[in-house]
């Protein structure tokens, strides 16, 4: 009966301790992942801010001639008013 | 027929009866579960979780502009009871349509702005962006030295313009013809962090949507979340959004803005003014940028980086008129084409005064 008693505590013992380490692996498994999920999108908005510096570079900005900026009232219009019909 | 067939039918039917009934029963639950799941998110049922509208409901929700009066109506009354619980202050989010025989163009004066970036924190007050972690801004201000501009002023009016074979594209001849007119973005700086502007020698531009008339990122939108209203301004239903981010790579400007994570949008910063498409708290996994805050102009007021620059830099108006401050921009000011080669026919516009 004791000899019973004994064994069944140490299942108990191994099993409660099983328990223990799993939810201690878990928990530790669920911030690393949660953390590593912030660091993440950071390295997300960094490279969204790096790819619009690298757009904005090295472009001309030329000035428009009396003709060009009248084709582009004309082509803005003609796109507004097709878009309405 | 014996006793002993009759009890045996007996059996059948009763074991039939019992499966008819089960599957019977199996029906009535699915649909009583079907009706009532969107009738516990419906506005009217009073629940004390402000999310709990959000699950089926929003998630069930259509295209906006697809919607029918009723369905619109309850989708804005499910999002301003969440906004208000959500930020306890009162909150409206408006559906406002654009108005009718307008055509929404803006030009900045890139000679007058000082870099003081007052524009861009009116932008991000008013169209309640993420503050921090990072805090979203839809308006980026390069730093660029002045030797980057590289026409001279006598030249400008000596040049004409030709006409060739393929048509009459206004390629001008003469004056700055044979050299770059206009200037360039080389050694621009977007995050100087200079404590006196404008800094000697140099110069700035903003940079934001440049609502174009032929948006990529309109076309680029499987689901067109992203569409071009009759006013000429590119929006976005965040709610229809699958967060793909095709809008944000076929965008030659980068003004696109995804949300990465749910953006930190204090309650005593938030401005409960707002519209469906413009300035409502935004979720994580939507792409967001500027609308020329359409929460203002659809009302008739000004853009709210327009009225904080202090320097009067920034022009707003109806491109179909030609009284309009953006129209006398374009017939009396040195404009600038920017990015042309893309032929997205941008509304936005900069000149020198």
């Amino acid at each position: 009966m004791k000899e019973e008693n004994s064994r069944r505590l140490f299942f108990k013992k191994a099993a409660a301790a099983v328990g223990v380490v799993a939810a201690a692996g878990y928990t530790t498994n669920l911030i690393s992942r949660s953390s590593a999920s912030t660091n993440n999108a950071s390295a997300k908005y960094a490279a969204d801010l790096a790819a619009q510096e690298k757009a904005m570079m090295g472009n001309q900005l030329v000035l428009m001639t009396d003709d060009e900026k009248k084709q582009r009232i004309d082509k803005l219009l003609n796109c507004h008013y097709q878009a309405i019909a | 027929m014996s006793q002993e067939k009759i009890e045996e039918f007996k059996e059948v039917d009763d074991k039939q009866q019992g499966r008819r009934e089960f599957l019977k029963n199996v029906c009535a639950s699915s649909v009583a579960a079907l009706v009532a799941a969107p009738a516990s998110a419906n506005p009217a049922v009073d629940t004390s979780n402000p999310d709990a509208d959000v699950t089926v409901a929003e998630f069930f929700q259509g295209h906006f502009i697809l919607m029918s009066d009723e369905e619109k109506k309850q989708a804005i009354a499910r999002l301003e009871k969440r906004y208000t619980a959500q930020y306890k202050k009162k909150t409206t989010v408006s559906d406002v349509e654009a108005p009718d025989g307008v055509l929404f163009g803006y030009a900045l004066d890139i000679g007058k702005c000082i870099g003081c970036r007052r524009c861009v924190h009116a932008c991000v007050k008013e169209n309640n962006q993420s503050r921090h972690d990072p805090e979203v801004q839809w308006i980026q201000v390069m730093k660029m030295p002045k030797g980057n501009i590289s026409f001279t002023a006598d030249q400008l009016d000596k040049g004409y313009p030709e006409r060739s074979e393929f048509g009459d594209y206004g390629v001008q001849v003469g004056g700055n013809a044979y050299k770059t007119a206009g200037f360039s973005t080389e050694d621009a700086q977007n995050y100087y962090t200079d404590n006196v502007v404008p800094e000697k020698d140099f110069f700035y531009m903003p940079v934001q949507c440049q609502q174009c008339e032929k948006p990529p990122c309109v076309k680029a939108c499987p689901v067109r979340a992203t569409f071009r209203d009759h006013a000429g301004v590119v929006l976005i239903d965040y709610n229809w959004c699958i967060g793909c981010r095709m809008c944000q790579l076929a965008c030659p400007y980068q003004a696109r803005h995804f949300n990465w994570g749910e953006p930190n949008l204090p309650a005593e910063e938030m401005n409960p003014q707002t519209h469906y498409f413009g300035n409502r708290p935004r979720m994580r996994g939507v792409m967001e940028k500027c609308t020329f805050c359409v929460q203002r102009t659809r009302e008739g007021r000004d853009p709210a980086c327009l009225e904080a620059c202090p320097v009067g830099a920034r022009k707003f108006g109806n491109l179909l008129d030609p009284e309009s401050d953006v129209r006398k921009v374009l017939a009396t000011k040195r404009v600038f084409r920017f990015k042309e080669e893309f032929g997205t026919y941008p509304k936005f516009f900069y000149y020198i005064g």
